[in-house]
């Protein structure tokens, strides 16, 4: 009696768990944007279409990764990441299925890769965040390249365990080249405080343990708006000037090759294109909206006034960036 | 883990001569577990194996890999000893002095096991944000770890013969030479123990040396695998990993040599003579307040801080129940599966001992020694490299959980079926069904001591992090993740409840090793 | 020479020595024995100084102890088991006790051993390599290394199977009389007590009973309870008069004179049975309820009319059957109890 009332318990327990851990639903998003943020794209898309989202979370490689393992039978209908890197991961693997003309549209040619097979969903630009109270605007570093300068020892943060990071080394790597990747990257290594997390980058500048982090603007606009805890002394400085630091990252949004259910994914990335650039808009993540004539957060200065590089974002090696960044004895 | 029983005596059981059904298809489930708990090991060989000279050169020897050997030796090498010495003199002062409240130390030395190590750094990152470093990983990791030695120091003091002690005082040394010489030989087992369950937690803890943003190998374990997956950079510095511990298991049985102390006098039930501090009460006082003060009081004030700050906007209900059940799911079958895998081994060392189940018995002990990284990393390419569809799902992750607590699990069981009498089980095999047999007699009345391994291990699974970042499908999101992400993010206020209830839950866990201790010290 | 003065000492409520007077001079082997409880491990640790006494005084060779700490006393304690460090081979724990490093250190180990009767090939050898008796033997030769001014054996013999006992009993005697040091042991052994000792102290809840040379204790102790701790007694009550004690058992010859009511110790082996009466000396009847042979003797178990207990007597007659009726003789002569029972 009691042993097949324990085998029964262990049973449903195992039961309960691929449920509570698999629930099916009509499209799958392997998410790698802010959790938040996709989580209001979903809602937002029930709302209009009735049709269920299931949000799995992830950081960018990781689940690129996973995509890349599980292949043709992925269980993902639609990939969304932070940055660029993740998704030439998946398209390098032919795994994602091209999207269509009304898609592709939505979006300026510049924030989506030539072919066609994904496309860019919001950006996020590279800052320098730095202590008000330790550099004065003349001490600010005219480009990304000066940091990995003798004279920046030890005055700087950055998390290069991130795939944020990541992603402004493998622009260094398409901008500058392989050589002089590795020169800043160990550079970089001899001058940065490491931290774990943009945040803690932001913090450390914040409370003036270093004089500026490199990090992505919107989390100095997120924290401004908040408490302000992590970033109340600092200020932002943008490189411009087509500068390596000025590398505007492109956070971007597939649809699997192997999808059941390509046609809502596709809805779903067409939604996040269009309506869904709203919410970047009004909401509290302050990643740039690039959808054709939608605005971005009004806090938030002009897109198109950053300098920034023109970087095709397939080109961006996340592989051989990981490479050099071992290699320097970064990671 | 840090429970050190003689089981000499149990071992000792004479074992049944009839040869049953039962026992060969125990052995042959116990051959299979042992089997399985290998897998790690031959993942380390696969690496060595298949990655050429060529990428250990590139990969291994680096200037990072020296520096994390710098870190890691130079953690060791001031963790280890300051621990033991911290230890020593608590567990002197609680057990052999007249410290006042002793009773309420005993308990303050083991509590900081019930705060999770890297919630004691998210402790102290948010108490002291610009201390990090060597110096912040040192103190966190004594602060989390000391009851590891603690416990085995103060048990094996309240075992010692007092007899010893006083005949060598009798023999005209001073109380600090009987100390040196007759007390001290004797706690080294005890030390050592202590010792290198704190060393293998060092090589294998992540989360608290992020938080203080110290590099180790698990540290830069994770990093590599987020960034490129299981590839040769993040499998060889794991072959690295294992190495050091297994360095550390080397050293530790050196330095332990073939000594052995465990003959306790029959007489040790006397109750011995309490040392009087007289004015060293103060100070000894001083002590003990300062550790409870750093090691529960930082915590517990960072926690307060952040959960009145964060005032009832933290508590997103929608987001800590499912994390909640999920922990709680993960926990109990984890469990429950971890202490029906170690059975049929618990069975046989109790029941029908012999070279093939000391083998067996020793495979499914080393594995809990191995960090879970290892243990993930192991996993994650077998399934990659042989079955795929297991890739991230939960069968997985609680196969890795099993392998990780299967020897909390072991220690328990042997125990309370050591306890179950021989003679119920062969009564009732005589009467045929001998599977049945065995399990309506000796795995019923082994339920309780079944049970509170079972605990165990729940305890061990409801804060695990490590493998759990690393091997759980995406869309899993248990307390410590959450708590993890959070923390990450810097938001520490919407970590804090997840916090308090990782502390909550692991509450237990003191009660049940005090009690542990208690238990000893009257043996 | 130890001398203890009025000690008493309590835990609490509990009293659990009371003005102990015990006198041990060099050279003599005294022991205390008593049943459990009476406070014999108490009086130990009070010499030793692990106990600090309420009341009285404790002086060694004429020097008070009272703020001496117990290492600097000089009086070596063997405790139960020998309490061999386990860490420490035989001759390091020998070594362990000797004063001072010495240059011949190595010589006194062999010597020592040689005494205890161990061979030197066990120097090198761990206590948990070693017998019961072993283990007692290197304690032996440890705390004779640190030539003590008093020695005190805590129930040395009490873990050792009987054969083995009595061999160690010698081996200790001897080697404690060669050394010419003074010792006590405890014991709640009588047999034991009355073997080793010179000079035996018979401790009862706390309070020294009796105290004197073994045999005198043994035939002639100033208690009832004495004398059944020491060995098997036969107690009776009778009228003294012209040195003859008049009992149920018929008239004896005691050790007093006058004329009174008292108490009358016979020890059974002063009892001897015989199936036939023979002339005048036997003074009384007996039934035999039961015996039990044993080889050289047989074991009867008699009940005498007028005593509530049946007696337990060794004979070496054969020709006694279950039921007989016997006769008793007492030989020499009973001992008159100084207080009434």
């Amino acid at each position: 009696m009691i042993r097949q009332a324990f085998f029964a318990s262990i049973a449903l327990l195992a039961l309960g768990v691929s449920l509570a851990l698999a629930q099916e639903g009509p499209i799958t998003v392997y998410n790698a944007q802010h959790e938040t943020l996709a989580q209001e794209w979903a809602t937002g898309f029930t709302e209009e279409t009735g049709i269920p989202v299931i949000i799995r979370q992830g950081s960018d490689l990781e689940v690129a990764n996973q995509i890349l393992q599980e292949g043709a039978n992925s269980p993902a209908d639609v990939f969304l990441t932070e940055n660029s890197p993740g998704m030439v991961l998946v398209d390098n693997a032919g795994l994602f299925e091209p999207l269509p003309r009304d898609i592709l549209d939505a979006v300026p040619a510049q924030f989506r890769p030539e072919n066609g097979n994904w496309t860019g969903i919001a950006a996020r630009s590279t800052v320098f965040a730095y202590n008000k109270d330790s550099l004065g605007e003349a001490d600010l570093p005219k480009t990304m390249a000066e940091l990995a300068d003798p004279a920046w020892q030890g005055r700087w943060a950055a998390s290069p365990s991130g795939a944020d990071f990541q992603a402004i080394v493998a622009a260094y790597l398409v901008l500058e080249g392989e050589a002089a990747t590795l020169e800043w990257l160990q550079g970089m290594a001899a001058n940065a405080v490491i931290v774990r997390g943009n945040r803690a980058a932001l913090a450390a500048a914040n409370n003036g343990e270093v004089d500026g982090a490199l990090i992505y603007h919107y989390y100095w606009f997120g924290d401004q708006a908040g408490t302000g805890e992590s970033s109340a002394n600092t200020s932002l400085h943008y490189f411009g000037a087509h500068d390596p630091g000025a590398f505007v990252s492109i956070s971007g949004g597939g649809v699997l090759a192997s999808s059941q259910h390509k046609e809502e994914a596709e809805a779903f990335l067409r939604f996040i294109t269009t309506k869904g650039q709203d919410v970047l808009r009004d909401g509290s993540s302050y990643e740039y909206a690039i959808g054709v004539d939608h605005e971005s957060n009004a806090a938030l200065p002009p897109l198109n006034d950053l300098g920034a590089p023109q970087i095709d974002p397939t080109r961006l090696d996340t592989v051989k960036a990981a490479e050099l960044m071992t290699e320097a004895g970064l990671l | 883990m840090t429970v050190t029983t003689d089981l000499q005596s149990i071992r000792a059981i004479p074992k049944p001569r009839a040869r049953w059904e039962g026992p060969s298809f125990i052995l042959c489930a116990a051959v299979v577990t042992g089997l399985l708990s290998l897998l790690p090991l031959a993942f380390v060989l696969y690496v060595a194996l298949t990655s050429g000279w060529q990428a250990i050169a590139d990969l291994v020897l680096r200037p990072k890999v020296g520096t994390l050997l710098l870190n890691t030796s130079a953690l060791l090498a001031i963790v280890l000893p300051v621990s033991a010495v911290l230890a020593l003199a608590f567990a002197w002062l609680i057990e052999r002095t007249d410290i006042p409240f002793a009773r309420f130390w005993s308990w303050i030395m083991v509590a900081p096991l019930a705060v999770p190590a890297f919630v004691h750094s998210y402790a102290w990152s948010a108490f002291a944000p610009r201390f990090h470093g060597l110096g912040a990983a040192v103190l966190v990791s004594i602060l989390a770890y000391l009851p590891f030695i603690y416990l085995p120091i103060a048990a094996q003091l309240r075992r010692l013969d007092p007899a010893l002690e006083e005949t060598a005082q009798s023999m005209g040394k001073s109380p600090p030479i009987v100390f040196l010489r007759v007390v001290l030989p004797q706690l080294r087992l005890a030390i050592m123990g202590g010792a290198l369950l704190i060393g293998l937690h060092l090589l294998a803890e992540y989360g608290l040396f992020v938080l203080t943003r110290f590099d180790t190998f698990a540290t830069v374990i994770v990093d590599q695998f987020q960034s490129v997956g299981n590839g040769p950079s993040t499998n060889l510095l794991g072959g690295v990993l294992v190495l050091l511990c297994l360095i550390l298991f080397g050293l530790e049985t050196r330095l332990r040599g073939r000594e052995r102390y465990a003959r306790v006098g029959a007489g040790a039930a006397r109750s011995r003579r309490r040392s009087t501090l007289g004015r060293w009460t103060w100070p000894a006082l001083t002590l003990c307040g300062s550790f409870a003060l750093l090691s529960l009081a930082v915590p517990a004030w960072t926690l307060l801080r952040w959960l009145a700050s964060g005032g009832a906007e933290i508590w997103r209900f929608d987001f800590i129940l499912p994390a909640l059940g999920q922990t709680a799911l993960l926990t109990l079958s984890g469990a429950a599966l971890t202490t029906m895998a170690a059975l049929p081994i618990a069975w046989l060392t109790v029941r029908a001992p012999s070279r093939l189940q000391k083998l067996l018995e020793a495979a499914h002990s080393y594995v809990g020694a191995l960090p879970g990284i290892i243990i993930a990393l192991a996993l994650v390419t077998v399934t990659v490299n042989v079955y795929l569809p297991l890739y991230q799902t939960v069968a997985i992750l609680l196969f890795a959980y099993v392998l990780m607590f299967l020897p909390r699990a072991l220690v328990g069981l042997r125990t309370s079926i050591a306890q179950a009498p021989v003679e119920l089980e062969r009564a009732a095999t005589s009467l045929g069904r001998p599977l049945s047999a065995i399990w309506h007699t000796t795995i019923r009345l082994a339920a309780p001591g079944a049970l509170a391994s079972a605990a165990l291990v729940g305890l061990g699974i409801t804060t695990e992090l490590t493998a759990t970042l690393m091997l759980a499908p995406n869309g899993t999101r248990t307390l410590a993740m959450r708590f993890w992400a959070h923390t990450s993010e810097l938001d520490l206020a919407m970590a804090a409840p997840y916090a308090l209830l990782m502390v909550l839950l692991s509450v237990p866990l003191v009660v049940l090793l005090h009690g542990g201790a208690d238990r000893m010290g009257q043996a | 020479m130890l001398q203890l003065v009025g000690v008493s000492k309590s835990y609490g409520d509990q009293q659990a020595v009371s003005d102990i007077g015990i006198v041990a001079p060099a050279g003599r082997r005294t022991v205390i024995v008593g049943p459990s409880g009476s406070g014999k491990t108490t009086l130990l640790r009070l010499i030793s100084g692990f106990e600090r006494p309420d009341d009285g005084s404790i002086t060694l060779d004429g020097q008070p102890l009272d703020s001496v700490p117990p290492h600097q006393r000089n009086i070596a304690y063997v405790a139960q088991e020998g309490a061999l460090f386990p860490h420490m081979s035989v001759a390091d724990n020998i070594g362990f006790a000797m004063p001072r490093r010495a240059t011949d250190c190595l010589a006194r180990i062999d010597d020592l051993l040689a005494r205890v009767g161990l061979p030197t090939s066990m120097k090198s050898r761990r206590p948990h390599e070693l017998s019961g008796g072993q283990q007692q033997r290197v304690a032996l030769a440890r705390a004779l290394a640190q030539q003590p001014a008093l020695m005190l054996l805590d129930e040395p013999f009490s873990a050792l199977d009987a054969g083995l006992r009595k061999n160690m009993r010698d081996m200790v005697e001897t080697v404690l009389r060669e050394a010419g040091i003074a010792s006590i042991l405890v014991t709640h052994d009588q047999s034991e007590a009355l073997a080793f000792a010179d000079h035996l102290v018979v401790m009862q809840a706390g309070r020294v009973a009796d105290a004197g040379p073994p045999q005198r204790l043994y035939d002639r102790p100033n208690t009832a309870a004495t004398a059944r701790f020491l060995g098997p007694a036969i107690i009776l009550d009778g009228d003294i008069r012209d040195g003859l004690a008049h009992t149920v058992l018929g008239a004896i010859r005691v050790d007093a004179t006058g004329s009174r009511r008292a108490s009358i110790l016979l020890r059974p082996e002063q009892l001897t049975v015989s199936p036939v009466q023979v002339g005048t000396s036997q003074i009384a009847e007996a039934t035999v309820l039961s015996r039990l042979y044993q080889g050289a003797s047989w074991r009867l178990k008699i009940a005498c009319p007028g005593l509530d207990q049946p007696i337990d007597i060794v004979t070496s007659a054969h020709h006694v059957a279950t039921a007989d009726t016997v006769h008793l003789r007492v030989d020499g002569e009973g001992h008159v109890l100084p207080e009434k029972t």
